[in-house]
């Protein structure tokens, strides 16, 4: 009677599976024999009820890759285990094969003996050759080590992680994968977004090539350069992301030591002396970016204050040329001077930097200009007043 | 009013000291607290001691211009003391015509500049 | 996204911005408080933190003058870029917008009665300005100021 009872439950469970498609649903008898053959099975196969039903279950299976006998083998292992998952090709009517993945549960009767198994297959041939093209490349990847190249899916989540990425940030494969390629950028850019936006950019241009500063497992910073390139399925769409990063750190610190003497050599070289009481000299040697000229008006107006000098010379003797730039600012500075309560005289003005003041249209105003450094200091010294200047100048020399 | 302005008489001179982060209402206050004291006083001249402020902006530029010019044609003079380093390349960046404002760098010259002034507007030579 | 915080405090990198309501001419003081603060914690020398201040007072202002109701809204936050800091300030209006963004960025023009320093001016005292503006629609402004 419960025999009888499994066997109807079954068999309604049948013409249930019956509608199944893409899954190769059957039931087998205690030796393997094939006993229904459903419309899924049909459509992976191509085999018939007729060709199949009361046929061994080895009969699906290439005989080179998975002979009869490991098939019974397999039986004997879902019989013990209750359930049984096997990987392998399988054969078409046609003779083509496909790689499915197969689920064996036994079915046991009322005195638990074994009545028979079901058999659950699926082709995962596609799935299967993109795991194996992953995993070759992942191989590749992972003999560099001095690059980190790493996978990103289309949301940026790290999908592979290789040891030149290990080296360089320190996290394992474990910390990261399944994480936000954000976790590696600096707070701010975190906050701007700018993972999404560089793999926009990625994406539009075919290849996004970017330096910038990364943040390692320790927190610590260094100077990446970081090239990102969009991967694309069949259709075109994009479904992740290749990055090759490597540290510049050493680069850029080696860079920035260079431009860092180099503003030491021109900070020295263009010293406030400080002349007589109340006169300052700004020589003004070499030449002169907006950068530096910012940076020696803002010291002069500052050494200004601090000694309340009421003169300053600004000897441009020193400078080979004067622009159009140069000039406004020399006159900014003259002007900020002004306002500050100080009197500016130019010296050292040669005679083709005086054609080309005037040339450039530059308006002069009240600004007082001498040839030579000892005229400026003669009428410096005039204007704080008392005393014969010659006499000064000679006592302070 | 004077005395919520930082307004001083100093025989003919009147001293106004700007300080901290002033507010437009406050600046216009000053400015009508100024003129009104220097036709009220019959001064001679104006010390505007701006060492106290940190910001000038376009519009506090533009007031404190406006009040030498005011100045001017009560038939006094002025000068303004103490213009602070950043302050002064600031307004230069700016733009701000500040051409008819005489300066001097504390107030102590500034009084100074103030005497010669007068005396040159009204023709005394020492 | 991290909540906006209010208070005038100054911000460390990586915090939320600091945000100034503008309604009138009292809160340019606001504005200028929060700018010196920010710069001071972005190491900003004095000139540069003037030039900040000066600029952010200036269009400030421009809102309360020229903005819808004179309301408008300020963000102000460290800017990191490498080992450089500065400060970043967003200038939001949704005022009548600026028709002709080449003649307003030009010295001595106004369509206020002003010098028509405001925009040319700011733009000069900052190492960054940018402005977009669609008329009726609004106008913002973003300056930076690096600490080098």
């Amino acid at each position: 009677m419960a025999e009888a009872g499994v066997d109807s439950a079954l068999t309604a469970y049948e013409t249930m599976i019956d509608s199944v498609t893409d899954y190769e649903i059957i039931r087998l008898d205690p030796e393997g024999t094939i006993l229904t053959w459903p419309s899924g099975a049909k459509q992976l196969t191509g085999y018939s009820a007729e060709e199949t039903v009361g046929q061994p279950l080895s009969m699906l299976y290439p005989s080179d890759e998975v002979p009869a006998e490991r098939l019974l083998g397999e039986l004997r292992v879902a019989a013990d285990k209750g359930r049984h998952k096997i990987e392998s090709w399988q054969s078409r009517r046609d003779g083509a094969r496909f790689w499915a993945s197969a689920v064996l549960t036994p079915i046991h009767g009322h005195d638990r003996s074994i009545s028979g198994y079901v058999l659950v297959a699926r082709d995962v041939s596609e799935a299967r050759e993109q795991e194996l093209a992953m995993r070759s490349m992942e191989q590749m990847l992972d003999a560099i080590t001095d690059y980190e190249v790493i996978r990103l899916d289309q949301q940026g989540v790290v999908r592979s992680w290789n040891p030149g990425a290990r080296t360089l940030k320190q996290f394992t494969a474990e910390e990261v994968i399944g994480h936000h390629v954000s976790m590696f950028y600096t707070e701010e850019d975190r906050r701007s977004g700018l993972a999404e936006r560089e793999m926009a950019a990625a994406a539009r241009a075919g290849r996004y090539e970017t330096e910038g500063w990364r943040v390692r497992k320790d927190g610590s910073r260094f100077w990446s350069s970081i090239s990102l390139s969009p991967i694309r399925d069949d259709k075109g769409e994009v479904t992740g992301y290749v990055k090759v990063a490597r540290d510049l750190t050493d680069r850029r610190e080696q860079e920035q030591l260079v431009q860092r003497q180099r503003d030491e050599i021109l900070e020295l070289s263009t010293p406030v002396i400080q002349v007589w009481d109340k006169v300052l000299v700004l020589p003004i040697i070499g030449t002169l970016d907006s950068a530096r000229a910012a940076r020696l008006t803002e010291s002069l107006l500052e050494r200004i204050a601090v000694d309340q000098a009421e003169v300053v010379i600004l000897d441009i003797s020193g400078v080979p040329a004067i622009d159009t730039d140069v000039a406004q600012h020399l006159l900014k500075t003259v002007e900020a001077a002004r306002l500050m309560g100080t009197t500016s005289i130019l010296s050292g003005v040669r005679p083709e930097t005086a054609q080309a003041i005037v040339h450039l249209g530059i308006e002069l105003g009240r600004l007082r200009s001498r040839n030579s450094l000892q005229d400026a200091l003669q009428l410096a010294l005039r204007l704080v007043g008392g005393g014969s200047a010659d006499e000064r100048v000679n006592a302070h020399a | 009013m004077l005395e919520q302005v930082p307004l001083q008489r100093l025989g003919h001179t009147i001293i106004v000291t700007l300080q901290g982060d002033l507010d437009d209402a406050t600046v216009e206050r000053i400015e009508r607290a100024v003129t009104d004291e220097v036709a009220k006083v019959r001064a001679r001249g104006v010390l505007i001691d701006v060492s106290g402020l940190a910001v000038v902006d376009s519009f506090v530029a533009r007031v404190i211009a406006r009040l030498v010019g005011m100045v001017a044609l009560l038939g006094a003079v002025s000068t303004i003391v103490g213009i602070q380093p950043a302050v002064a390349i600031t307004l230069v960046e700016l733009g701000v015509p500040m051409d008819h404002v005489h300066t001097a760098l504390n107030a102590e010259q500034g009084m100074a500049r103030l005497r010669r002034m007068w005396d040159d507007t009204t023709g005394y030579r020492r | 996204m991290t909540p906006l915080a209010t208070a005038a405090e100054p911000r460390a990198p990586g915090e939320a911005p600091t945000l100034v309501q503008i309604t009138g001419e009292a809160d340019l003081l606001r504005v200028r408080s929060t700018l010196r603060a920010q710069a001071q914690v972005a190491g900003l020398g004095l000139t540069a933190a003037t030039k900040l201040v000066t600029a952010g007072s200036e269009l400030a202002r421009n809102i309360v003058r020229y903005a819808t109701h004179g309301q408008g809204v300020v963000l102000v936050e460290t800017a990191e870029e490498g080992s450089r800091r500065g400060v970043r300030a967003r200038f939001s209006d949704d005022g009548p917008g600026i028709v002709d963004l080449g003649a307003a960025m030009t010295d001595g023009y106004s369509s206020g009665g002003s010098m028509g320093l405001g925009l040319p001016g700011s733009r000069r005292l900052m190492d960054e300005f940018e402005i977009d503006s669609v008329p009726g629609r609004g106008t913002t402004i973003v300056i930076c100021q690096w600490n080098r």
